[in-house]
């Protein structure tokens, strides 16, 4: 910064002595507002690429090919693939329907959970930071891991309790058929994620001018009023942003999925995203697959896109 | 002054950076070139063989196994990984995305021999060939060059306790489906479990208990071409009207929940004396010894039918085998380690006694006490010739996990014998090539 005022007060006659000029010029080149940028945003944007944007066109041109991921050359299909996904395979479809029902009932339970502990833990608790930290733990823990965890609980835990306390709900075969499979990708993925979704939601809430809150008190509103008249409209901007980040979560599921039903009972809970990895390194059907990830790419961003615009539509300007 | 004082540093941190990658890049090269160059004699540098393998029975024995190679071969490392059967094909996979393929690896042959045939080198000089059982070589071979190391013979089919069936009273064993539950019925006389299930596994409905019917059918390679032509159906054929039934058999006398006991939970099952047959192979010998030094089990033939003859020979041998990678820089030294598995002493106590696997060399011989009990009724369901040679890895990649899901959804009462064999059926016209 000197530098530059001691430049400004210079006489622009001595100013012009060549050495001083090239210097500068570097100097200029350097802290320029492009080479600033290409300097923080450069390795980002190198990186992005590489990891995501460059594989993602060999996806594009891979799902076109009937490579099995192995040899050497890929054999150029067209768009074979995506009529055999849509013609001839139903399991993509099971799978398809299997997800969206999952991502239903797991989205509405994670944000009703998270939001409702949100709410409970910013009233004035004595423990609450310690409850907080509690509900977010499980998600510092890594699906792979959960999933393992909770086979182990709902497979020989859950049976173990049965036997002392004879509650049908522990006896069930969990795991074992296509519903308690289900509600037990459910339970841990709520287990999981509503934790996450609860400090987001804390932060909508803190954001809740108090007065307005003050004002309807005054106005003699009752606690339920004020959250659905005063709460909920207030903090839609942290709903879209919860229910987005809940929505492509459950959606793309994989981890949990793999670790803790790996898709059984024969094959009922298979995410779209198991189905994919199965069809291109377990069938050893590599094109096909990420057709398959193309369509699901798709997809997801079309109903995201969807639930932004719809959400995004009931926020409220202050 | 401040701000270009930064930027200066933090490029001079980049460029270190960028130069520590460089350069680790280049030295792996340069260890490549080394080794290429001097052959498989002690190189200079320190070389890395990574042995990439799917028989997690034998990891202990390989990590003490590998400390005896590294003693007498100093400059060799070896490293070793083990990884259940059924995630090894795909983590291999991702492996070869990654660029970090093992440099020895397992192939299952036939049809997974030509998905992998980029990455192997020709084995067929090497000075063991010779001494190599010509049944456990037939499935790596192509074009009359062999590309595997087969590093032991394997047999499956329902593994039993011997014990138990003393117990319960049944001399002969069972070989009709009949006589099957007939014996069931004695043990559970007895109050033990007859079945320990686990069909949580795909590969033990998919592989162990499917291929128990495929190779049962007469002509198998017959068949397999005519179910890719189209000719012939699973619903068509005698052999699979007995899946059904051998499935009632098992779940009507097996353990409770079947569909969550996993692989390792069923182990246990079996080694603790909670059941008394379980579809398995001799592979399974050195976990369960593990858990219950004490056991004496034995290999019996699936029984398929109601005809005992039919069911006499129905042991099914399958080689692991180990295959070298063609584009490593240290495949000398790894074909070298290969070789010293299998001709010298050390590696010869190895392979025969210590993995407890059945050796698939003429020159070593498996002495009865080291491959254990359920080996040594391999042995002699073998050398009576009454064994079938597996058939699993001829048919379509990932077939496995489709039948078995379509077996899960049988044994949960879900589909009827017949769609269970439809469903065969689709998934077969699905993957074939």
């Amino acid at each position: 910064m000197g530098n530059n005022r001691a430049s400004i007060n210079m006489h622009p006659v001595l100013e012009r002595s060549s050495k001083l000029e090239r210097g500068s010029s570097v100097k200029r080149w350097i802290t320029s507002q492009w080479m600033q940028q290409a300097f923080f945003v450069g390795p980002a944007i190198l990186f992005y690429s590489i990891v995501i944007a460059i594989p993602f066109f060999f996806g594009i041109y891979y799902s076109m090919t009937s490579w099995d991921g192995v040899s050497g050359n890929a054999v150029w299909v067209g768009l074979n693939n995506f009529s055999t996904i849509f013609l001839k395979d139903p399991e993509f479809g099971q799978s398809f329907w299997f997800t969206t029902r999952f991502t239903l009932t797991a989205v509405i339970l994670n944000n009703v959970i998270g939001f409702a502990l949100a709410y409970l833990l910013s009233l004035p608790l004595k423990s609450r930071s310690a409850i907080r930290t509690i509900f977010f733990l499980p998600n510092v823990l890594g699906g792979l891991v959960l999933g393992f965890i909770w086979q182990f609980i709902l497979v020989q835990g859950f049976p173990g309790i049965g036997k002392l306390t004879h509650l049908s709900f522990f006896t069930l075969p969990w795991l074992g058929t296509e519903a308690t499979a289900y509600w037990a990708l459910i339970i841990v993925s709520v287990w999981q994620g509503a934790g996450y979704l609860m400090v987001i939601y804390i932060a909508g809430l803190a954001n809740v001018p108090k007065d307005l809150i003050e004002a309807s008190v005054i106005d003699g509103a009752g606690k339920w009023q004020i959250l659905k008249n005063i709460i909920i409209p207030l903090i839609m901007p942290t709903v879209t942003v919860c229910l987005f980040i809940s929505i492509s979560w459950t959606f793309k599921m994989f981890d949990l999925n793999y670790s803790l039903t790996s898709g059984g009972p024969y094959g009922s809970t298979e995410s779209v995203a198991m189905n994919i990895y199965n069809e291109a390194f377990g069938n050893n059907r590599y094109g096909l697959g990420t057709a398959k990830a193309l369509i699901f790419f798709v997809a997801v961003t079309f109903i995201t896109l969807i639930q932004v615009k719809l959400t995004k539509s009931r926020e409220v300007e202050m | 002054m401040k701000r270009s004082f930064i930027i200066s540093c933090v490029l001079v941190l980049m460029c270190c950076l960028l130069a520590a990658c460089g350069a680790n890049s280049n030295s792996g090269a340069n260890t490549g070139n080394d080794a290429a160059g001097t052959g498989g004699s002690n190189a200079q540098k320190e070389v890395t063989i990574k042995l990439y393998q799917q028989k997690v029975e034998i990891a202990e024995q390989l990590k003490v196994l590998k400390a005896e190679y590294e003693k007498t071969h100093p400059g060799v490392k070896i490293e070793i990984e083990s990884v259940l059967s059924s995630q090894y094909g795909t983590k291999l996979k991702a492996k070869l995305a990654a660029n970090e393929m093992p440099d020895i690896f397992n192939n299952g042959g036939y049809s997974d021999m030509d998905v992998w045939a980029d990455h192997l080198e020709d084995l067929t000089d090497q000075p063991w060939v010779s001494d190599a059982v010509d049944s456990a070589k037939a499935p790596m071979m192509k074009d009359g060059k062999l590309y595997g190391f087969p590093l032991s013979l394997e047999g499956s089919g329902l593994v039993y306790n011997k014990d138990m069936f003393a117990k319960a009273g049944i001399t002969e064993l069972p070989k009709t489906l009949s006589e099957l539950e007939e014996a069931s019925k004695k043990l559970k006389a007895q109050g033990y479990t007859p079945f320990v299930n686990d069909y949580a596994s795909v590969w033990d409905l998919g592989i162990t208990i499917f291929d128990s019917f495929m190779a049962k059918v007469p002509d198998t390679d017959k068949f397999i071409a005519d179910l890719n032509s189209g000719a012939a159906t699973f619903a068509g054929n005698d052999v699979f009207k007995g899946l059904p039934k051998y499935l009632d058999i098992a779940m009507k006398n097996g353990n409770p929940n079947p569909l969550t006991t996993d692989y390792n939970t069923s182990m246990t099952m079996f080694a603790t004396g909670q059941g008394a047959m379980i579809p398995a192979g001799n592979w399974i010998q050195p976990l369960v010894d593990k858990i219950n030094p004490n056991i004496q089990a034995g290999l019996m033939p699936m029984p398929v039918s109601d005809d005992a003859d039919f069911n006499k020979n129905a042991v099914f041998t399958s080689p692991t085998v180990w295959v070298v990678n063609k584009n490593s820089p240290v495949k000398e030294q790894a074909k070298e380690f290969l070789n010293w598995l299998v001709t010298s002493d050390i590696g010869k106590q190895y392979v025969a006694k210590e993995f407890k696997l059945v050796p698939a060399f003429k020159s070593i011989k498996a002495d009865p006490a080291d491959v254990g009990s359920i080996g040594a009724d391999l042995t002699k369901f073998s050398e009576e010739g009454n064994s079938l040679p597996m058939q699993a890895s001829k048919m379509p990649e990932g077939l496995y996990t489709e039948i078995a899901q379509s077996m899960q959804k049988y044994v949960a009462g879900k589909s009827t014998p017949d769609q269970m064999l439809a469903e065969f059926q689709a998934s077969w016209n699905k993957l074939k090539k």
